[in-house]
């Protein structure tokens, strides 16, 4: 049918559209028309714009104020690891340990970053520590060892379940393009199920990292593009083997935890 | 800081002044474009700002299409971290700046809700609750104009004059991103009344709409 010569039938069309109830083969006829007629498009576009208005009038209610706590350590976390790749990019003139005056050294969000690994660094001695007691205390010894003599972690998250227990350590070793997981909780999934880590890119959709298996200590291939930029990490609870990363998370969040570049 | 302190905190509390007229609501949308440019430059206390601004706005919206405080709260966070990543974007999309706002925290809120779907089940429905009275009775219409751009003020206009039950399904259709009959089911009505509803509903609204075009 040509919509043209029916322009009620057009806006009625538009209209449902924009509301969401014109669904299935119709609403597929509607957006192919759309994109090859410009009259369709705009009629689309004017109701997406009406119905959008509705987003504006719900009644205002006020969030708690621990929201906005959190979005500002996230925040803060994005502007360190941007002055860190800022400081990493810029030419070196000299070498950080002969120059305790240069730019870098004086920036004072860098120094916040700095801080707050200071604090992260405790926690994971704290959870290593609390790691120790299991059977796997000589690896984990060995980690540490790691951890405290060579700088090859880079990125740390501590994911917390829902009443923030720590539940998981993740680190990333650019070097050897390793996330390694422990298991810090008591948490085990069913025989039927399996963990996935997530990583929360702040636009578009969560991206897997890989799929745990049930040792407390594991290591999964990334690639540093996969970490870098990333200040959210999740792992959810998935059929055994895991979904697709296109698919997104199917199953419940149940950990997660901000994403820090390490800066010591 | 150049802000006027009365910004700060001003729209958790008080309800900021309602726009009488077109005049007023671009006055309104200059102050959050303004802002979200320096929140583009990275300004921290322009987001701050917004924040205060804004938040009990989109946190209402967000409560709306999730019906879960947690929920709704990590809605309302995942929103302003994307504006914290995407405000360079902002210009180009031509929006009234509510509009853009408006737009991030329904899709961050349907994502919510795609993604806990699974916990659903568990989730509460006090707010819904509240919902079906407005359904049955004939309570006072409680949409909120504050903030809103000259295209809100029109829909508010038009959905004001819709019954309530009419107003409340269509809403719900749009901000939950529901079907006739996932609607039906929700609401506990036969799909038929719901159809009728919506289609009477967005007729009217068509109608309405096209005086404001």
């Amino acid at each position: 049918m040509n919509l043209h010569q029916h322009p009620e039938l057009l806006d009625r069309l538009a209209a449902a559209h924009a509301l969401g109830t014109l669904r299935g083969g119709a609403r597929r006829r509607f957006e192919a028309l759309a994109r090859e007629e410009p009259v369709v498009r705009a009629a689309a576009l004017v109701w997406q714009g009406r119905v959008g208005a509705m987003n504006e009038l719900q009644t205002p209610q006020a969030p708690a104020e621990a929201v906005w706590t959190r979005i500002d350590n996230l925040v803060q976390a994005d502007q360190d690891s941007r002055a860190m790749a800022r400081a990493r990019s810029a030419p070196p003139t000299h070498t950080p340990a002969q120059s305790p005056v240069g730019g870098w050294w004086r920036n004072l969000a860098l120094w916040r970053g700095a801080t707050a690994a200071g604090a992260l660094a405790t926690v994971l001695a704290v959870v290593t520590a609390v790691g120790l007691r299991d059977q796997l205390g000589a690896e984990i010894g060995a980690l540490q060892a790691q951890l405290a003599t060579v700088p090859t972690v880079e990125y740390v998250a501590v994911l917390n379940d829902d009443s923030a227990s720590p539940s998981m350590l993740v680190t990333f070793d650019p070097n050897n393009r390793k996330l390694t997981l422990q298991r810090v909780g008591n948490f085990q999934e069913g025989a039927d199920k399996s963990l996935q880590l997530w990583a929360l890119p702040p636009t578009g959709a969560p991206r897997s990292l890989g799929v745990l298996s049930q040792e407390r200590l594991l290591k999964l291939a990334a690639a540093v593009g996969d970490v870098r930029e990333v200040p959210l990490l999740a792992i959810s609870l998935e059929p055994k083997g895991g979904v697709p990363s296109a698919s997104g998370p199917t199953g419940p969040v149940l950990f997660k935890g901000v994403l820090i570049q390490k800066m010591l | 800081m150049a802000w006027p302190r009365a910004w700060q905190g001003a729209a958790a509390n008080t309800p900021p002044e309602r726009p009488h007229n077109a005049r007023m609501a671009n006055t309104h949308d200059g102050d959050l474009m303004a802002l979200i440019e320096r929140v583009a430059a990275r300004d921290q206390v322009a987001l701050k700002v917004l924040y205060d601004l804004t938040s009990g706005k989109l946190y209402g919206l967000a409560l709306r299409v999730v019906r879960s405080h947690e929920a709704a709260e990590d809605a309302l966070q995942d929103t302003f971290l994307q504006i914290w990543r995407t405000a360079p974007d902002y210009r180009a999309t031509l929006s009234p700046p509510m509009a853009w706002l408006g737009l991030i925290v329904r899709s961050r809120s349907l994502d919510l809700l795609r993604r806990r779907k699974v916990e659903r089940e568990h989730l509460t429905d006090e707010i819904d609750d509240a919902m079906s009275d407005t359904l049955e009775g004939d309570s006072a219409n409680p949409m909120d104009t504050s903030l809103a751009s000259q295209q809100a003020c029109a829909l508010h206009q038009c959905l004001s004059q819709l019954e309530n039950k009419q107003r409340e399904v269509v809403s719900l259709a749009y901000l939950r991103d529901l079907s006739h009959g996932e609607l039906a089911q929700q609401l506990q009505l036969p799909l038929g009344t719901v159809k009728t509803w919506i289609r009477r509903g967005l007729d009217q609204l068509r109608a309405c709409m096209a005086r404001f075009a």
